[in-house]
């Protein structure tokens, strides 16, 4: 199957992408005895939004959480194969998964705010992996607040509960929280199924703009969205990647008709 | 509009109308059972308020400065009930100390660390405690603490409460972490917190009124307890505040009272009663209204 990375890079390259920040390589997963990936390999450039799509169950939100080991978490759940990221292969036994998810931070699909201030909820964070002093995390914390367009609607309120925001509010902060770590790859776990239009539209702006910074993954459900946001897309079906190609392509011509079958509606 | 609703409400064909007996039948067993509970809770709330009402009218009647300066004396000496009060604050307190950071870190333990036969064993034990009667808990403690030191002690009898409470700081604390969304965990791994701390700031936090719940519900339950004390801290007349002597508590004072052939004696039982029962309703009262919808 390396003759399929290898197109894949081809492919990559002819489309303008940048080198990868992350490779994978001949990845399978198990829920058990359960295969729920098979043989991925793939590339997300640096600095650039990949898109994954499929029907429920495809393995998408899968191979987001072998990205930064949050697989971890569940016993019986196990990857083989290869993810390297900064020279390293990130699900080989050793790996100090806790400085791994700092520079691949995760946004869920859920907004999940912790339960103190919304100062706090960004400093918790950063006070894993920093020292920094009072006025350096006021200085991070308004920074990303910035970053993430919130800055102006709470300034006031920043030792206020960051429970009593509104769920587009409250995954702003989400993302604040994850790239105040500094990561160099953001996943996002279906970021905005849980948000209405306006907020689902303002974490898409806000995409453009962490994509000059970040290395981006996002899944979602919403052919729209990854149209809009995404620079590659990446099409899994049956825990298997069918196809992975610049956005236009995708949407245009893809080569699989499995692919057309989705993009246009016919299953998923 | 509504005006057409309205017609076609009142129309319609007969199967609209009840259906003979049946309907009846039906109307008559709902009041029925409806009756019956509201009989029921009647006689419950009967027993309960004539408890609080007979508690209240003579316990009050001896309630005065004295009880709370004097301590316990002889028959006829004007005595009061304050050692038995502060001995009571002190031993609940103590058990508390002990028993609610033990009783959370077994929870936290049983919630997310504890797998296979140790986990349900440490569950199983636990919830036999909960059950257990409290008198085997003050001869157990009678055994391994007096008579080792060779007297009984405030100490002793603090412990056999921290027994007591020890299962019901269990039982809420996992039940508590358990209700804490598994989104949360996963969103402090995410920024790479070790598992501890996810636990200790964010998943206590998130679970901190269910948890401080189950506190308070303790020193209710070991607030009113006799049985753990009579053979542990065994009461004592004069005023006494160290942990190393035997003690002085409200219900022990109240059992060895409320028996006794003195006037003052009898009375002074009446109004510890009181004032034991005001301190947990209290609790019970804070728990709920402080505590919202959360509370037990």
């Amino acid at each position: 199957m390396s003759g399929t990375a290898v197109s894949e890079r081809a492919v990559a390259e002819k489309a303008g992408l940048d080198k990868p920040a992350i490779s994978v390589r001949n990845l399978d997963f198990y829920y058990g005895e359960n295969k729920a990936l098979r043989n991925i390999s793939m590339e997300f450039p640096t600095r650039k939004v990949t898109g994954m799509i499929g029907p429920s169950g495809c393995g998408k939100s899968t191979l987001l959480r072998v990205l930064n080991r949050m697989y971890d978490l569940y016993p019986g759940q196990r990857a083989t194969g290869e993810v390297m990221f900064d020279g390293r292969n990130v699900i080989a036994p050793g790996m100090d998964v806790n400085r791994l998810r700092a520079r691949v931070g995760m946004v869920f699909q859920k907004p999940t705010p912790f339960p103190m201030s919304i100062y706090d909820n960004i400093a918790f964070g950063v006070k894993l992996h920093e020292k920094l002093s009072r006025s350096e995390m006021d200085g991070r914390v308004e920074d990303v607040l910035r970053r993430v367009a919130l800055w102006g609607e709470v300034r006031d309120r920043l030792r206020a509960s960051a429970t009593a925001l509104s769920g587009g509010q409250q995954q702003r902060l989400c993302i604040a929280r994850t790239i105040a770590t500094r990561p160099e790859v953001v996943l996002l776990d279906e970021p905005t199924s849980a948000l209405d239009p306006v907020s689902t539209a303002r974490i898409e702006e806000l995409l453009d703009e962490l994509k000059k910074e970040f290395t981006i993954a996002i899944v979602t459900h919403n052919m729209q969205q990854a149209a809009r946001c995404a620079d590659q897309v990446a099409f899994f079906y049956l825990g298997e990647l069918i196809e992975m190609d610049s956005t236009d392509r995708i949407f245009t011509a893809p080569r699989e008709t499995r692919t057309q079958d989705y993009i246009t509606g016919r299953f998923g | 509009m509504s005006a057409e609703r309205a017609e076609t409400v009142s129309g319609g064909s007969d199967r609209w109308k009840p259906q003979g007996s049946l309907a009846l039948r039906r109307r008559f067993l709902d009041r029925l059972a409806t009756g019956l509970s509201l009989v029921a809770t009647g006689v419950a709330l009967l027993a309960l308020c004539s408890i609080l009402l007979t508690l209240l009218v003579r316990g009050l009647a001896g309630l005065s400065l004295v009880t709370f300066i004097h301590s316990t004396a002889s028959p006829g000496m004007n005595g009061g009930l304050a050692n038995a009060i502060v001995g009571s604050l002190i031993q609940t307190a103590v058990a508390i100390l002990i028993g609610a950071p033990l009783g959370m870190l077994c929870g936290i333990y049983l919630a997310d660390y504890g797998r296979g036969w140790m986990a349900s064993t440490t569950r199983f034990v636990s919830d036999m405690l909960l059950s257990a009667p409290s008198i085997l808990i003050g001869l157990f403690i009678y055994q391994l603490i007096v008579v080792p030191t060779g007297h009984f002690s405030g100490f002793a009898g603090a412990v056999a409460l921290a027994i007591l409470a020890l299962p019901i700081v269990v039982r809420t604390t996992e039940d508590m972490l358990g209700l804490v969304p598994i989104a949360l965990r996963e969103a402090g791994i995410g920024l790479g917190a070790s598992k501890w701390r996810v636990i200790v700031f964010i998943c206590l936090r998130a679970a901190r009124t269910g948890v401080l719940t189950g506190i308070l519900l303790a020193v209710a339950r070991v607030a009113g307890e006799t049985a753990p004390l009579l053979f542990t801290s065994l009461g004592n007349m004069d005023w006494s505040v160290s942990l190393a002597q035997p003690m002085a508590s409200l219900p022990v004072t109240i059992y060895q009272y409320a028996g006794s052939a003195y006037d003052d004696w009898v009375q002074l039982a009446w109004t510890g009663a009181l004032l034991v029962t005001l301190g947990v309703l209290a609790i019970n009262i804070l728990v709920r209204v402080g505590f919202g919808r959360k509370g037990a």
